[in-house]
């Protein structure tokens, strides 16, 4: 686990109501779950086998990648190591509290995931990322620790997969962009107001957007997560 | 930036093609947690299938799962806010309103977001002041437990530097078995036809 400092965390969008959150300082897990980890818990855990899994908490995408329930296939060997995905946020959630962690909240992660690379060069943060995101995905999903540690010495927090946070369902707009700003108001609390901090982060502005599209059982190829844990839970 | 929508418009459709119905085999969320779920006939895709504990305003130890029998009508509030809870509560009381006769067939739920603030009492003050008859039912519950409540019912909602919640305004209502079969966003929202849909699962 690599210590985050704590920090105010300003979301890309604000409303006028909405101050910078303070973030606690907390412990983050140096890569992604991978294949093999993610196994061992669902060896340990029966309901998350594929052929068990209730369709509530995770879509039939459920882990499609695997040879079968319990095996991931040799075939695979080559992303025994990559992180896992086609798991849902259930999944995530529920592994991380086997492992007696947490998911990391939005703000913890957005923190974590901002501090800029150490080992690549790049023109800004935000063309690093938006450089990953409009590469075609690779066939084969590359091990964790392949691309950069940033200065928490956190790895690939952006350039491998999207990770799923434990509130990625707050980001408060309406359902139907189709909705007139006039309907909108009506639709949510305190919405009416959001603005944008920084309209260079196009990138922070792409994982709100995907985040907001997701639901709590959604398994896809490109979403995987890692885990947090709180200085307080450790002790 | 035209490629960069793009991406955007692909990931968003992409999720969205995602199909949620397959085979399902009962099992609960944390078989560790919770005991009256686990036994009982919960139909898998059923929202009782959630085993966190809630607390009503009367003190009670709950899990959702406790609700079934009646259908029931939730929305998720929190008690300081000043305008839109108020009103979703209020909305919520116009359906049972127009429920006549049927209304003792249902269950009234509001589950807080906020669970520093909306313990026990302060949810018993919020239907003291709204005026909400005993058949309602506050709940206050840990973040585990509201967080993964709002995901399974689509609802977005988020925490503010203050202690103050944005959310969605959704009005949903649950079949006897916790299923999840209508619902309505909006404040003042036309309610007819989630009024229908309610007598429509009294019948």
């Amino acid at each position: 686990m690599i210590p985050v400092a704590g920090g105010e965390y300003k979301s890309f969008y604000v409303s006028k109501t909405n101050k910078p959150l303070k973030v606690a300082p907390f412990l983050l897990e140096e890569y992604a779950v991978t294949n093999l980890e993610f196994l061992e818990f669902v060896k340990a855990n029966p309901q998350w086998q594929r052929s068990r899994v209730n369709a509530l908490f995770a879509d039939k995408n459920y882990l499609k990648h695997w040879e079968s329930d319990l095996d991931i296939g040799l075939s695979n060997k080559k992303i025994y190591n990559s992180p896992v995905v086609y798991v849902s946020w259930f999944a995530a959630k529920s592994y991380s509290e086997w492992k007696h962690r947490r998911l990391p909240t939005l703000a913890e992660w957005e923190l974590a995931g901002s501090a800029p690379p150490e080992n690549v060069n790049y023109a800004s943060m935000t063309s690093y990322i938006l450089n990953w995101y409009e590469k075609e995905s690779l066939p084969v999903l590359p091990n964790v620790k392949t691309t950069y540690r940033n200065t928490y010495g956190l790895y690939d927090m952006h350039g491998l997969v999207w990770e799923w946070v434990f509130d990625f369902n707050s980001f408060v707009s309406s359902g139907d962009s189709r909705n007139t700003s006039d309907d909108n108001n009506n639709l949510f609390c305190a919405g009416a107001a959001i603005n944008v901090t920084n309209r260079d982060d196009y990138a922070a502005f792409l994982r709100y957007g995907f985040r907001r599209s997701l639901k709590g059982n959604y398994c896809i190829s490109s979403l995987g997560f890692r885990c947090a844990e709180g200085f307080t839970q450790r002790r | 930036m035209k490629k960069y929508n793009f991406l955007f418009f692909a990931v968003i459709l992409f999720v969205g093609c995602n199909n949620v119905n397959t085979t399902a085999v009962s099992n609960n969320l944390d078989e560790g947690k919770g005991s009256v779920a686990k036994n009982s006939a919960v139909a898998p895709e059923s929202i009782f299938n959630l085993t966190d504990t809630f607390q009503t305003q009367k003190k009670n130890n709950i899990v959702l799962a406790s609700l079934s029998g009646k259908p029931t009508v939730v929305g998720m509030i929190f008690t300081n806010c000043g305008y839109a809870c108020p009103h979703l509560t209020a909305d919520m009381k116009n359906i049972a309103a127009k429920l006549k006769g049927n209304r003792e067939k249902v269950n009234f739920a509001l589950v807080s977001f906020d669970t520093d603030r909306d313990n026990p009492e302060q949810l018993q003050k919020f239907a003291s002041m709204m005026d909400l008859d005993k058949d309602w039912i506050l709940l206050h519950g840990n973040e585990q437990a509201v967080r993964t409540l709002s995901v399974l019912l689509n609802l977005q909602f988020d925490k503010d530097a203050e202690g103050n919640f944005s959310h969605s305004n959704l009005i949903s209502v649950l079949d006897k078995n916790g299923m999840l079969v209508y619902q309505k966003e909006g404040l003042d929202a036309d309610h007819v036809e989630t009024v229908e849909k309610i007598n429509e699962l009294l019948k």
